[in-house]
């Protein structure tokens, strides 16, 4: 047991400038992926609460289609797929595949909280005279951006160990390093096992994050 | 000030209003009574175009209000509304609840609509409270600065439905006594309550809704003391 402790320690001290430099570009991806989502979420959440029924059946059809469909067919159908039409590089086909595929998640999120706002406060609203573009902004999305909190923090921690399988298409993030690491030095266990790590420490460091910020949030108006 | 002509209402198959009338005079206080599901509380919805209704007509200040074509906005402005449930805005303070309409509809200063809404919260006696979030008020806290709030959009008209309704027993006289206040200083109300005390009190007429219509209209020594419908008689006692 002893050994392989100094194995691992030995894989983690020879690969930690290059998972360095992968970690930057896996963050990368995430920020894009759920910035990227997010825009696109809250776009197709206001088209599924819309009045218009061609553009609830345009969300339906997206959010359907993405939700149905692997993360990584997506990633190569960007990659390989649409480069028939239009070239681009493939660490940006792959963010943009991580933000079509978070934003159907993040859409349905954004839905969620803002049909769960209380009617009765669209209602107060309007009774005071506020039109409808007034109560949605000032009433119902502060509420609903709220109540999204957890669930969008939840879905960024996917996206962050989802942003591993854009390996596929040879991006160096983090986990085509460990698997370029091992396939090279035949240490797999130690290879995986560091690259788990790295993986886990994100996701603390993400979550803590979020808890700090939820907790703010609760101080501020419980 | 209020009127409303022949209302009908329904949701899907039920009727829930059968042709009701209700003329409402200026500085009027006007109680609604009736069992639950009479059709007292969609009634008061109506008047402010919560509800929309099926045919009939409503007349506010003189105008008969059109909901295809009139703007509902200013209409609802001019209509204040306290609900079972107060609603109050749970990411905003009890001051920024009072001023969010005065501010965003009527573009008031900001400044302006805070010295209005400290008024307005001294009030109802809740000033010390302007800065605290609703979820650290108690519910008789809470409907009085839903009702400073519908107050600082300067209504003509207060429609109150069941304020109380929603209130621990011991919270109830302290949302009355604001309304009667209120009522006290000529503000046109309509008031669906099951507050007997309040409809001897403070209106000067109380109006019984049974199954969509109105069978008893009558001061309130006369509804009371002397009803004239059956159906009056029985809630009467039911309700003492």
């Amino acid at each position: 047991m002893p050994e392989l402790l100094i194995d691992v320690y030995d894989v983690f001290m020879r690969t930690y400038p290059g998972f360095l430099r992968a970690v930057v570009v896996t963050l990368q991806l995430t920020a894009i992926g759920v910035i990227l989502g997010t825009v696109i979420g809250l776009i197709f959440a206001l088209m599924k609460i819309s009045g218009s029924k061609i553009l609830r059946g345009i969300a339906n059809f997206y959010i359907t289609v993405i939700r149905g469909t692997p993360l990584i067919v997506q990633i190569m159908f960007l990659y390989f797929g649409i480069v028939e039409f239009y070239t681009m590089s493939n660490f940006w086909a792959g963010a943009i595949a991580l933000g079509v595929h978070n934003g159907a998640y993040i859409a349905e999120i954004f839905r969620g909280a803002i049909q769960g706002v209380d009617p009765g406060q669209r209602e107060a609203s309007m009774s005071l005279g506020m039109n409808r573009k007034q109560t949605m902004q000032r009433i119902v999305f502060p509420q609903a951006l709220r109540r999204s909190i957890p669930p969008l923090g939840n879905q960024f921690i996917i996206t962050l160990k989802d942003s591993s399988l854009v390996y596929i298409i040879g991006v160096a993030e983090i986990f085509s390093l460990a698997n370029r690491e091992a396939a090279q030095s035949y240490q797999f266990f130690e290879s995986f096992l560091v690259v788990g790590i790295y993986y886990l420490v994100l996701v603390m460091i993400f979550t803590f994050l979020l808890r700090l910020y939820e907790n703010k949030l609760d101080v501020d108006r419980a | 000030m209020i009127i409303g002509k022949n209302i009908h209402k329904s949701f899907g198959d039920l009727e829930v209003l059968k042709g009701v009338d209700l003329h409402v005079e200026p500085q009027e206080v006007v109680v609604i009574v009736g069992v639950s599901g009479s059709g007292k509380s969609t009634l008061l919805r109506c008047f402010n175009f919560l509800e929309m209704i099926n045919s009939g007509e409503i007349i506010i200040d003189g105008k008969t209000i059109n909901p295809k074509k009139d703007d509902l906005t200013k209409v609802r402005a001019e209509v204040g509304m306290v609900f079972q449930h107060f609603n109050l805005f749970p990411h905003k303070t009890v001051l920024e609840n009072v001023i969010e309409a005065p501010v965003t509809v009527k573009k008031m200063k900001k400044e302006e609509a805070e010295k209005l809404g400290m008024n307005l919260l001294r009030k109802v006696g809740l000033e010390e409270k302007a800065n605290v979030y609703p979820s650290k008020l108690s519910g008789g806290q809470k409907q009085r600065v839903a009702i400073a709030r519908s107050l600082a959009m300067e209504p003509k008209v207060m429609l109150f439905d069941e304020p109380t309704s929603a209130l621990d027993p011991e919270l109830v006289g302290e949302v009355l006594q604001v309304m009667k206040q209120l009522a006290e200083e000529g503000m046109t109300m309509i008031v669906v309550t099951h507050e007997m005390k309040f409809a001897k009190e403070a209106a000067d007429r109380v109006v019984m809704i049974d199954q969509g219509t109105i069978i008893e209209s009558a001061d309130p020594k006369t509804f009371f003391e002397n009803p004239q419908n059956e159906r009056t008689r029985q809630f009467i006692q039911l309700v003492e």
